[in-house]
């Protein structure tokens, strides 16, 4: 029995901590989507977000303003950011770059990553900022069950859930509305949107706003965690896996892709550790990654690509 | 099926003389390579007017050039006694005119119903809000453009292919599906570039079949490139013939047929 609940302990917590990835995944698989364009800015975008809504609440904070008033009109502070980095990108970056193939696109956001970064530090700071949103202590779930219980982390749960409602309002977003019929005509071909009347430049602006503000909601859960910093950006590697794992053109694949990868280093990290050494939640990752590349390269949840040859 | 009621019926026209579109001495260059060159024509509502002419002669680059991709240098184009420096594709396609592509431009990775979906675009109107909960008005909506949809596939006999995704048709089909996202648009006015190219007999009759039903149906003026001559003297009421950029005939097939200059350009001319 014991066995059974650190078990179950390890995997729920891994479950969780997949979530988060899922959550940074998303911001690539809804721009991939939307432009066919990988997004190598998405990390930088978290940083951003980050730094916005921290800096906006200690700033709100010390004017004396209370406490969930100043997290409101921070959230608020922070989307209007990505509004604005949303607006600069698809303006100067993408905009000038319309039918040009989609590795030029990826260059270019590749770019827009260092403006991104440089631009953000420069304006609210490089250092350590700690922020307090959600609780981080533990509840101890069902101790008349296993001896000891199981640990669960509120933090993880809280992110749990927002990604799901994030992940359910996303799909609607994808499957049914016109905007996102049109948003998955962009990213097939830009002269066919163009000329049955859709504004690309629109278009885009709305796939980076959105994307930017899932990187807000990542950073929020992200910068409880770990506190806003630099090293936030590292996540996006992490958001790699998790993508070719999931596929990039599917917003279920990269929550699927998320839980697989979270809890399959944390069960790898805690089983497979003692026999191979430590650590091993710092590459398993890649390797499941790599084992997918292999069988499936385009992914669970990918389109499957056929080529006429 | 319901009735073709949103459809305006406009049987038995052909031409008009009211000019739907003035090209006035439009000049692109790219570069050093000047594509066209002080080219002037017109379009009357109603008629179908074929554009046509050698390899690199230019005719692509006028389409472009219409609904707004390309920006000519010099010159005026008057769409509905509206003359514009600048043509945006949004505006271009929000004022009605629509296009096919040479090589077909569908969306790939979606079904035929989609793609023509998307051809309604700019007529749906409800909210984001609504649209996501697939309730109130933006169903309506939805169930009204779909209709509209329906018509259009019966009309062009894809009802079999109606949820296969486009990558998979073969390519007399895919053109006829952009043909189908086109029509979805209502449009005054239709461009069709090269519509049978790459076509066996029997699809280039069904798309000729086509092109000529939706001109008497719809009333759509239609302006195509098309390098099979035998389409191109059936079809149309006028011709009009680049050659490097220039204009060397305009009139009807049959003027355009004996002109010296068009049968040179076409056999070659001994220098």
């Amino acid at each position: 029995m014991q066995e059974l609940g650190s078990f179950l302990e390890v995997l729920i917590s891994g479950l969780l901590a997949g979530v988060l990835y899922s959550l940074v995944a998303l911001g690539f698989v809804l721009i991939f989507k939307a432009s066919g364009v990988f997004n190598f800015a998405q990390g930088a975008m978290v940083l951003l977000a980050g730094l916005a809504l921290v800096r906006a609440l200690d700033f709100l904070t010390r004017l004396g303003f209370p406490g969930w008033l100043a997290i409101m009109l921070g959230f608020v502070f922070a989307a209007l950011v990505m509004a604005l980095c949303a607006f600069l990108v698809q303006r100067y970056v993408l905009g000038p770059l319309i039918n040009q193939n989609a590795l030029t696109m990826f260059m270019a956001t590749i770019g827009a990553t260092f403006v991104i970064e440089g631009v953000a530090q420069f304006v609210f700071g490089s250092e350590v900022y700690p922020l307090r949103l959600f609780p981080t202590d533990a509840w101890i779930a069902a101790e008349a069950t296993f001896p000891g219980g199981i640990l669960i982390n509120k933090l993880d749960v809280w992110g749990g859930v927002i990604a799901g409602l994030l992940v359910i309002a996303l799909a609607l977003f994808f499957q049914y509305t016109k905007t996102g019929r049109a948003l998955r005509a962009v990213a097939d071909d830009h002269a066919a949107a163009q000329s049955v009347g859709i504004p690309i430049d629109w278009i885009w602006f709305v796939v980076w706003l959105v994307a930017g503000l899932v990187a807000l909601v990542a950073a929020a859960i992200w910068g409880t965690k770990l506190g806003v910093q630099f090293s936030i950006t590292f996540l996006a590697l992490k958001a790699l896996p998790v993508l070719i794992i999931g596929g990039f053109t599917s917003v279920p694949g990269a929550i699927i892709g998320g839980l697989i990868v979270g809890a399959g280093e944390k069960v790898a990290e805690v089983y497979l550790g003692p026999f191979i050494g430590g650590g091993i939640e710092y590459w398993f990752a890649y390797v499941l990654a790599l084992a997918v590349l292999m069988v499936r390269p385009q992914g669970l949840y990918g389109e499957k690509i056929i080529e006429r040859i | 099926m319901s009735s073709m009621s949103a459809i305006p019926t406009m049987s038995a026209l052909a031409s008009t003389s009211e000019i739907l579109l003035a090209v006035e001495n439009v000049t692109l260059r790219f570069g050093g390579v000047t594509a066209i060159n002080g080219v002037s024509f017109d379009i009357r509502k109603g008629e179908i007017r074929a554009i046509i002419g050698p390899n690199g002669a230019g005719k692509t680059s006028m389409l472009n050039c219409i609904n707004g991709f390309y920006h000519p240098q010099e010159g005026r184009i008057t769409y509905k006694g509206e003359t514009r420096q600048r043509m945006r594709p949004y505006v271009a396609a929000s004022q009605g005119i629509a296009r096919t592509f040479q090589n077909v431009a569908l969306f790939k990775g979606m079904t035929t119903l989609d793609n023509i979906m998307t051809g309604r675009t700019l007529k749906m109107s409800a909210n984001i809000f609504w649209q996501m909960l697939r309730l109130g008005p933006a169903l309506a909506d939805e169930i009204r453009h779909r209709e509209y949809c329906e018509e259009i596939i019966d009309f062009l006999e894809i009802e079999a292919i109606r949820k296969t995704p486009v990558g998979r048709l073969p390519y007399g089909l895919q053109k006829r599906v952009e043909l189908a996202r086109a029509l979805a648009m209502q449009p005054d006015l239709l461009l069709l570039d090269e519509p049978m190219a790459g076509m066996n007999l029997e699809e280039k009759q069904d798309m000729c079949r086509f092109i000529i039903d939706v001109n008497k149906t719809f009333g759509t003026t239609i302006a195509l490139i098309e390098h099979d001559m035998g389409v191109v003297m059936d079809l149309s009421d006028r011709v009009v013939v680049l050659e490097y950029g220039r204009k060397i005939a305009d009139g009807t097939p049959d003027d355009v047929k004996s002109d010296q200059k068009v049968i040179d350009a076409y056999l070659g001319v001994s220098h």
